[in-house]
């Protein structure tokens, strides 16, 4: 297999290619953003702070899964930018133990409100079936995650959404690592409509295999709301300095500790594994080869440790056991 | 020289189509990038980043509406509003 000679992304990436010297398309068309225009994004990110701070039950929903991004976002705002934090966590019923004990430490640190939502695990247990064996979502999304990945995501979003407008909470942060999600979103009110529509593709999607789902999604009578009910969606690691070791070096001076029942990909998911097995089979490229790429190109990880997590094979052990808590055949 | 269409179709074709499922349909320039699922929400905004880049202009908030970005031909006319011909 061939990678770009820039980031991490294979020949087997759809729609790669490369030029003579070997660096790939998406590295010539990716924008990243100089310190100039980093510093613009704090400055227009710490007025929108101050416009809420203190004004409602809390500052900020931040979507917290325990793993390393999402609690070093969380303990930016809450101890920096002295946020009051909600911080909403989607138990898929493959939290690994250490972020569970992770979550409630690392809330407890930032003063942060902890909210655990748990769909009953029969539920979920039937659409990650789905997710697993079919293509749910449009082929770009499956660029950027796998299917089961989107599909957790998908119900993080919506309860997250969902419940900052119950509680009029003003922000709704995310962890997006700098390969995850383009600067341009990073603290931009994003339109109702927009809005909408991505709401509506993942869940259309969910609620056709699983209808009784649909709770915990927003229905089209909901999405009508008025634009100034909409959370303004937040991910600062787009704009703040990345640097994973140091990231890691932080968190773990504050207690953070990292679970080692995981695939190198994550630290907090045990059914992550199970998600990007999958995913390689099918699509024969690793589902964290875009962001990774992302993540590289920002100078956030060396190209060689980038490489590693995206060539690396999953821990067996670990993708039979999601594939047995779902009950999923590997040799089908 | 490439054409304000060609050069959004061409973009729209590299970054979310070639390589993608069934490739042999040609990317119309009154086709819906949203509701047929050839862009997603992120890719909207790395669309967006995109134009600002390659016709130097700011895209505000509430132009970000499907009106103006689910087709290429409303691309061209919102860039149009912007003295972009």
């Amino acid at each position: 297999m061939k990678f770009c000679s820039k980031c991490v992304l294979p020949d087997t990436f759809p729609g790669i290619h490369f030029d003579e010297h070997g660096v790939c398309n998406y590295c010539h068309h990716s924008q990243l953003p100089d310190q100039e225009r980093k510093q613009e994004y704090i400055r227009a990110f710490e007025d929108l702070l101050d416009s809420v701070r203190g004004k409602h039950s809390f500052d900020v929903l931040v979507a917290y899964s325990g793993g390393k991004d999402s609690t070093y976002t969380m303990y930016q705002l809450a101890n920096k930018y002295k946020l009051n934090v909600l911080a909403f966590t989607f138990d898929n019923g493959f939290i690994s133990e250490k972020a569970r004990e992770n979550i409630i430490k690392m809330s407890d640190l930032c003063g942060a409100t902890s909210l655990i939502v748990r769909p009953p695990f029969p539920k979920l247990k039937k659409i990650f079936q789905v997710a697993a064996t079919k293509d749910l979502y449009s082929a770009k999304t499956l660029d950027r995650a796998s299917s089961i990945c989107t599909t957790c995501i998908g119900h993080v979003k919506a309860i997250a959404l969902k419940t900052a407008m119950e509680k009029n909470i003003p922000l709704v942060a995310w962890g997006w690592s700098p390969g995850q999600a383009p600067i341009a979103s990073a603290i931009r009110h994003t339109s109702p409509q927009l809005q909408s529509i991505s709401h509506r593709t993942v869940r259309d999607k969910i609620l056709e295999n699983s209808n009784e789902l649909k709770s915990y999604f927003l229905s089209d009578e909901d999405l009508k709301i008025p634009q100034e009910r909409w959370p303004i969606n937040i991910h600062p690691l787009a704009f703040m300095d990345y640097d994973e070791e140091e990231i890691f070096k932080l968190i773990k001076s504050l207690g953070w500790e990292h679970p080692k029942d995981l695939d190198p990909n994550s630290t907090n998911c045990k059914l992550n594994a199970l998600a990007n097995y999958l995913h390689r089979e099918r699509y024969n490229f690793h589902p964290y080869a875009w962001e990774v790429a992302g993540i590289v190109r920002a100078g956030g990880i060396p190209r060689e440790e980038g490489v590693a997590k995206t060539t690396e094979d999953e821990s067996m052990p670990m993708v039979k056991y999601a594939a047995d808590v779902l009950g999923i055949d590997l040799n089908k | 020289m490439e054409s304000k269409q060609e050069q959004l179709i061409n973009f729209i074709n590299e970054n979310f189509i070639v390589g993608r499922g069934d490739t042999t349909l040609a990317l119309q320039a009154d086709q819906s990038l949203l509701d047929s699922g050839i862009i997603d929400s992120t890719g909207v905004m790395e669309l967006v980043m995109f134009i600002e880049q390659q016709y130097s202009v700011k895209i505000e908030v509430d132009e970000l509406i499907p009106e103006n970005l689910d087709t290429v031909n409303n691309i061209i006319r919102l860039l149009k509003t912007k003295n972009i011909n």
